[in-house]
């Protein structure tokens, strides 16, 4: 007996009853499909935040004021004073790990205005190590200054989005806008940052000197952020331990009360989004995966009914020289060939789909080849299980009662 | 002669629900010999598709033995028995039992796919041209008229060249002329020297074998030559010329 025989015979078996083949197949391609799909996108949302994350900075940590969920606030709504210009300082210079650092604080909800135009910008004090922390400059113009801010001066550097609202096509530099009541003087326009992670317009925002925020504005004395630059990738937990022990002596926090401050890594980033992308798509493969099971015993049911009706075909074979062995396997190969080629077409479907939902929701999808293993791997498994019990009836037809039906 | 199939004492019981053994077969015992044409007529329900079914090695005997080619083969697994019916045994059923929706050369390929042999195509050609139906080999069953479909049936159980071909009832669904030709392709090929074992209730089908074998209630009650084998090849003329006459 030759295996390719046998092979040539299911597939002949299935392409006589196409519309039967065709009711098999179709569930299994409708849980590849979405499997496919929800990996691809989920991948690709995946390779977005890693970038994101690279964009912020591996070797960056971020201090906010605040030790609650609510940045810059406390429990009970009233903003967190503690987080000091001169905590940055000292950071600076007593650990080593430290390149810089750039301090901000953010500016309450003013409105901007350019003669009868007017926007609402977030509004940032920060210092002239800005550029180098954050890794972005000034487009046209310059930033600002270590002189800007240890003069107070009135200048402000505008994003993107600020300039199309407010200018258009005029150019900004040496303009005056209005921030509240008081006038600035545009010295720079800042590079295009995109959208953030979590999906803001990072564009839509003015700078201007921390020392103006502090004094003349807002006249604070805290700030709401420090963005930290190391020189190293590595031990960032000791980095991230240091700074805490640094920032709760000069707070005067008691052993037991919690941080008044909160410290974010890149690592903690990364598996924050590792961890809502993985919980996601665990739950969507199972739902897809449970479709594939439905699938499964829809093709065991359409088997089995198959193997009643073609009873005499089987006691017929059997009659001229098939063995069991021959049977099964003719059965078993026609389930798993419904299901290889469902997996197939499952996962074309699939990419095709994780395309036109990348463009939809502006995010690359990604193709792994070890996703379209798996699935061909998967449904032919399927396949496998859904027809050991219709192929094992089909060989244990007894050839002289199949004859007679 | 050289016997083909050498069957002693065959007994087949069926135990029924309220466990009255049924006896299909009563101590039966029967030889052939190597190009012999035989009839086992009887009628329904007296053992005489069982006993195909034994000789045939697709049931088994209660007791007694079977030997074909000189070997027992009862005491055969399943698998061997598969083994020996693709080789040595060709089988024509009453409703011809042809694949539906594929073509004949493929029918009679059938047997070959679970063999050895390579040759398939060549093997399975070769078989319908002998049966006549060298012009045919593309047609699918519903594409065939009856008498075609049984020829397509017997191609196949010819195609693995057997010892011996088994055919049950192989006019009972074709007309007076179909059925004939049936007969006469049988009478063919028994002269070329196949063994040929026809099953029936009709008398006059019988005739056309050279030995009849009587079965009634499980036990043979005769077993004899037949000395006037009507030839079919006759009866073929016979229906020609009054079709003439009548025109």
């Amino acid at each position: 007996m030759k295996t390719g025989r046998i092979i040539k015979t299911a597939f002949r078996g299935l392409s006589k009853n196409k519309l039967r083949t065709f009711f098999m197949m179709i569930g299994i391609v409708i849980g590849i499909t979405a499997i496919t799909m929800v990996i691809s996108v989920g991948l690709g949302a995946e390779d977005r935040v890693m970038e994101r994350v690279k964009k912020f900075g591996l070797e960056s940590i971020m201090i906010y004021a605040g030790g609650g969920t609510e940045m810059g606030r406390g429990t009970g709504g009233q903003p967190v004073t503690t987080l000091k210009l001169s905590d940055a300082d000292i950071l600076v210079s007593q650990v080593g790990t430290i390149d810089d650092v750039s301090p901000f604080s953010r500016m309450p909800g003013a409105t901007v205005k350019y003669q009868e135009l007017s926007a609402n910008p977030s509004i940032q004090g920060v210092t002239f190590s800005y550029t180098s922390v954050w890794d972005i400059d000034v487009s046209e113009g310059r930033f600002i200054s270590y002189e800007d801010d240890a003069r107070m001066a009135r200048v402000c550097v505008i994003a993107p989005t600020v300039q199309k609202e407010l200018f258009g096509e005029i150019n900004p530099i040496g303009e005056q806008i209005r921030i509240g009541n008081v006038p600035f003087e545009i010295i720079g326009i800042l590079q295009q940052r995109g959208t953030s992670p979590g999906g803001g317009d990072m564009d839509n925002r003015i700078m201007i000197p921390l020392q103006t925020l502090m004094r003349r504005t807002a006249n604070v004395d805290y700030i709401s952020g420090i963005k930290v630059k190391l020189n190293t990738t590595e031990d960032l937990e000791k980095t991230e331990a240091t700074i805490t022990s640094i920032l709760r002596e000069r707070h005067k926090l008691a052993e037991g009360e919690p941080d008044d401050f909160r410290i974010i890594t890149p690592t903690e980033v990364t598996q924050f989004a590792e961890k809502v992308a993985g919980t996601f798509n665990i739950f969507l493969v199972l739902v897809a995966g449970i479709s594939l099971i439905a699938g499964g015993f829809v093709i065991t049911n359409i088997m089995l009914i198959s193997v009643s009706e073609r009873k005499n075909e089987i006691g017929l074979r059997k009659a001229v020289g098939a063995r069991r062995k021959d049977i099964q396997t003719q059965f078993l190969l026609e389930t798993i060939a419904v299901t290889f080629i469902g997996g197939v077409i499952g996962i074309l479907l699939g990419f095709a789909g994780a395309m036109i939902i990348s463009v939809i929701i502006e995010m690359p999808a990604a193709y792994s080849w070890e996703g379209i293993a798996a699935g061909v791997l998967f449904s032919s498994l399927v396949g496998l299980i859904a027809g050991m019990q219709p192929a094992r009836r089909a060989s244990e037809l007894d050839p002289i009662e199949a004859l007679r039906s | 002669m050289e016997k083909v199939v050498q069957a002693v004492n065959l007994t087949k019981v069926y135990q029924k629900n309220n466990n009255m053994a049924v006896y299909a077969l009563n101590d039966v015992s029967v030889e052939i010999a190597k190009g012999e044409f035989i009839a086992i007529m009887g009628a329904s329900g007296s053992g005489k598709s069982t006993l195909m079914n034994i000789l045939g090695c697709l049931d088994r005997p209660s007791e007694g033995k079977v030997l074909l080619d000189g070997e027992e083969v009862n005491k055969h697994d399943d698998e061997t028995l598969a083994k020996i019916r693709n080789k040595k045994i060709g089988f024509v059923f009453q409703t011809f039992n042809l694949l539906s929706r594929t073509n004949a050369l493929e029918n009679v390929e059938l047997p070959l796919i679970y063999s050895d042999k390579d040759n398939l195509t060549d093997l399975a050609k070769n078989a319908l041209i002998k049966v006549g139906l060298g012009d045919r080999l593309d047609h699918q069953p519903n594409e065939l008229s009856g008498g075609q479909q049984q020829r397509v049936a017997i191609a196949r159980a010819l195609v693995n060249d057997p010892e011996i071909i088994f055919a049950d009832e192989p006019t009972g669904n074709l007309d007076t002329k179909s059925g004939y030709e049936i007969m006469d392709l049988f009478q063919k090929l028994n002269e070329t020297g196949v063994t040929v074992v026809v099953v029936t209730h009709e008398p006059d089908i019988a005739e056309y074998a050279s030995r009849i074998i009587k079965i009634t209630d499980g036990k043979i009650v005769s077993d004899e030559k037949n000395i006037n084998v009507r030839l079919a090849k006759e009866e073929l003329n016979n229906i020609e010329k009054s079709a003439t006459v009548k025109d």
